[in-house]
């Protein structure tokens, strides 16, 4: 069974455990294993919180800088700390919050490193949705867009429903959905 | 079958009740706080009869399910590594009397670290204790050595710990389980005066047994497989070994999988203490040299004696502090490759993007205090009426006051009022008086508080002491306090009031504030430094009391107070540096300060700080 690895990155408070479930359930149902890590205590509040993700038959629940297939990154500068991560021809999703993504100094290594990236400004799209604390829905949306995803759109859109809280549940797929389109249309 | 997405203590606590555990016990530390609520949900889940409880230290908590395992009960208390100092006492001593149930003791590293006061190893306290070690590499190995760790006890009647690392307690994995039932045999307290009651002489007798029990359990030790276990082909040398434990483990097995390396045999020691002689010895004979990864210090590098032989932290091949990531692992095994003239594996990645990322000069992110918490408002007010104080302060949320200025010590648990008695008397000596503002909170003071407000009251110190009450353990994940009176499985308890609890201590300056309300809480401050400097006074204990936002969101701010800046404000940064609201940013595009919507608590705190009155209602 192919390993295929995920980083997620952020700040404390923005949601990336739930981000973290949803894509881990999402392998869950169609039968794959999952490890993953995730960050608690002191470095949840207000730091860079950072959750590894690994599909496959591994032992181990870090993922290796080099070697991570996604990164979906809640904040451009935490996309930027964690691209170390990013493999050969890996993906970055990313929160921008409006700034040319990536930065000038940034792009000559993305493209020799064949790493496709995908800038939407989720959080801006979040707000005016007046749903500030979906913005990792919408995430999850330009994710869902990739061609490369592993997971079927429908079915990252099932899972957000079923693991979103039921007050938040119809925001964080209004966000999912709308980021989604943004992200196909470009 | 069942089947959940279960975090790694999630994994623990269901191989502790797979394991018949019957008595749970447990403080809140991280990387260890979820262990006992998810005991809770599958004794709930489950219908088990398990008992669990929030335990106001380790050393209670220790204690506690000590008595369980010398009634014949099989019994766990869980806690982080530093928390374990504290239990050690007990553990020692427990080590020689041992048990006629089980004993584990689930105590849980942070290499990094990342949430923690140091990276001490708990293997070693398992190796001053003299009780058998378990290191897992992952969650699932976690969940069967928590029932491993509870036969062992019972078999040998000896305590014994399971240490995983802040990776396996806050991995998560896929699990399946089958109903279960915890049984186990109802209470039995043989009265044995020599044992459970020993003087020094019986000690010496109890000391020989224990080191008896630990020559058996090495040689158990010795034929553990899948545990302790290696793949060495018969008749085969080899030019490098690797000799593994714990989460480096399972490192070193996913880069060898993945690089197809299978010239490099592994000695695995998930049980390394008491240490499998006989096992490293035919590894040992087999390799020419070998490479050991541990998490956090020496100790299979230590048992290994030949030191010409063994590449390690010693020898200067592997990082003393830090966590050994998997990238920092990956490097280690090449560089020792590469030494010994053997291929190095493939591993990706480019060096150049380090380079690349330290050269944007990103932003350091500094852990803060959330929007709308109440600690901010009592620092900031603190600060004002005692600015020249020694601030001491203790661990917990309220740690980040260091932000604000408001923090100068951080020792351990209690060290809040130890150290502020020890600067008053040290100061004193000298006839100076040094204003010294204590902080601690609510849970710190009902773990290890107590007992240091009783020693700085008896003896004549002053010094005012701030609990910041929030009614609950933030930091960990909003445990319940003995005040709350809410118990570890959601029952009513006797809630304490912490005002008793300083009466009883001897303090006579005991008051109560709201510290969203900055100009009663400077008020209060005032009047009790008047009190710690007149000449009957003494130590002035004040209670900032107010619900934590995160746990009571609704209880905290009643009535939201959205706020916004106007014109007035000129940047001056006050706000910034002094009241480090993460909802306050100095807005590029305006020109001055804004308040960021989308984080803000609507506390409205902020409208009583700004010295220009530039916040204000929205």
């Amino acid at each position: 069974m192919k390993t295929i690895n995920f980083v997620l990155s952020g700040l404390g408070g923005q949601g990336i455990l739930f981000l973290t479930r949803v894509l881990a359930q999402c392998a869950l149902d169609k039968g794959i294993p999952v490890l993953g890590a995730e960050t608690h205590g002191m470095a949840q509040r207000g730091g860079s919180v950072v959750s590894h993700l690994r599909t496959g038959d591994v032992e181990s629940s870090l993922v290796r800088e080099g070697t991570a297939h996604f990164l979906l990154a809640l904040e451009e500068n935490e996309a930027y700390r964690n691209l170390a991560v990013l493999s050969e021809k890996g993906t970055l999703c990313v929160n921008a919050s409006g700034n040319p993504f990536p930065k000038d100094s940034v792009r000559p290594y993305l493209e020799k490193m064949k790493i496709q990236s995908r800038a939407l400004p989720v959080g801006k799209i979040a707000l005016e949705l007046n749903a500030p604390l979906a913005a990792n829905s919408g995430l999850l949306g330009v994710f869902a867009a990739l061609e490369n995803t592993p997971f079927a759109k429908a079915d990252i859109r099932a899972t957000i429903a079923r693991l979103s809280p039921k007050r938040f549940q119809d925001l964080n797929l209004k966000v999912f959905d709308a980021c989604l389109e943004k992200t196909s249309a470009t | 079958m069942k089947e959940a997405f279960l975090l790694g203590n999630g994994a623990i606590a269901l191989g502790l009740l797979e394991g018949g555990c019957q008595v749970v016990t447990s403080y809140p530390g991280t990387p260890s706080s979820e262990i006992l609520p998810e005991v809770v949900r599958f004794v709930k889940s489950e219908n088990l009869k398990t008992y669990t409880e929030w335990s106001t230290n380790e050393k209670v908590a220790l204690d506690n399910a000590y008595a369980a395992a010398v009634s014949g009960k099989r019994a766990a208390c869980c806690m982080k590594q530093v928390g374990l100092n504290v239990a050690a006492d007990s553990l020692m001593s427990a080590a020689y009397m041992g048990t006629t149930g089980a004993l584990v003791v689930v105590s849980c590293d942070d290499p990094g670290p990342h949430s923690s006061q140091t990276e001490q190893d708990t293997r070693l306290m398992a190796r001053l204790a003299k009780v058998p070690v378990l290191d897992p590499s992952n969650p699932r190995e976690a969940r069967e050595m928590a029932k491993l760790a509870l036969d062992l006890s019972q078999k040998f009647k000896i305590p014994v710990i399971l240490r995983p690392g802040i990776r396996v307690c806050h991995a998560r994995q896929n699990f399946s389980w089958e109903s279960f039932s915890v049984g186990g045999k109802p209470a039995v307290f043989e009265k044995n005066p020599a044992r459970w009651a020993a003087t020094p002489r019986f000690r010496f007798l109890l000391h020989r047994e224990l080191n008896e029990k630990l020559v058996q359990i090495s040689k158990k030790f010795d034929r553990l497989r899948g545990v302790n276990e290696h793949n060495l082909t018969k008749n085969t040398k080899y030019p490098l070994g690797i000799v593994a434990g714990g989460v480096p483990y399972s490192v070193v097995k996913d880069l060898f999988t993945e690089s197809r390396r299978e010239d490099i045999p592994i000695l695995k020691l998930g049980a390394p203490y008491p240490f499998p002689e006989r096992l490293a010895k035919q590894f040992l004979r087999a390799c020419k040299k070998v490479l050991v990864l541990e998490e956090t210090d020496t100790v299979i590098e230590y048992f290994l004696r030949d030191r010409k032989k063994v590449l390690g932290r010693l020898s200067g091949h592997v990082p003393s502090e830090g966590e050994l990531l998997p990238g920092v692992i990956a490097r280690v095994i090449n560089n020792v490759l590469e030494d010994l003239g053997i291929p190095p594996m493939a591993v990706s990645g480019n060096p150049e993007v380090q380079e690349l990322v330290k050269n944007l000069n990103l932003p350091i992110r500094k852990p803060t205090l959330c929007p709308g918490c109440p600690h901010r408002a009592s620092f900031f007010a603190i600060r004002k009426v005692q600015p020249k104080a020694i601030f001491t302060s203790d661990i917990g949320c309220y740690t980040l006051g260091l932000n604000l200025g408001g923090v100068d010590t951080c020792l351990d648990m209690g060290a809040g009022i130890t150290m502020a008695s020890g600067f008053y008397q040290a100061f004193a000596q000298d006839g100076v008086e040094q204003p010294i503002v204590a902080t601690m909170g609510d849970s710190t003071f009902f773990h290890s508080g107590t007992a240091g407000l009783l020693n700085a009251v008896y003896n004549g110190a002053r010094f005012i002491l701030v609990l910041l009450d929030n009614d609950t353990t933030a930091m960990t994940g909003m445990q319940p306090t003995p005040a709350l009176g809410i118990r570890a499985d959601g029952s009513t308890g006797k809630a304490i009031p912490l005002e008793r609890v300083v009466a009883g201590c001897g303090v006579d300056f005991i008051e109560v504030v709201d510290p969203y309300d900055i100009k009663a809480m400077t008020t209060l401050l005032k009047k009790a430094k008047a009190y710690v400097a007149s000449p009957d006074g003494g130590i002035a204990v004040v209670i900032a009391r107010h619900p934590c936002v995160i746990a009571y969101r609704d209880r905290a701010i009643p009535e939201k107070r959205p706020v916004t800046v106007t014109d007035d404000c000129d940047e001056c940064g006050f706000c910034h540096q002094r009241f480090e609201c993460p909802a306050l940013y100095p807005d590029a595009e305006i020109g001055h300060t804004s308040v960021n919507k989308s984080i803000c608590a609507d506390c409205g705190v902020c409208t009583q700080i700004c010295p220009k009155g530039a916040i204000v209602g929205a």
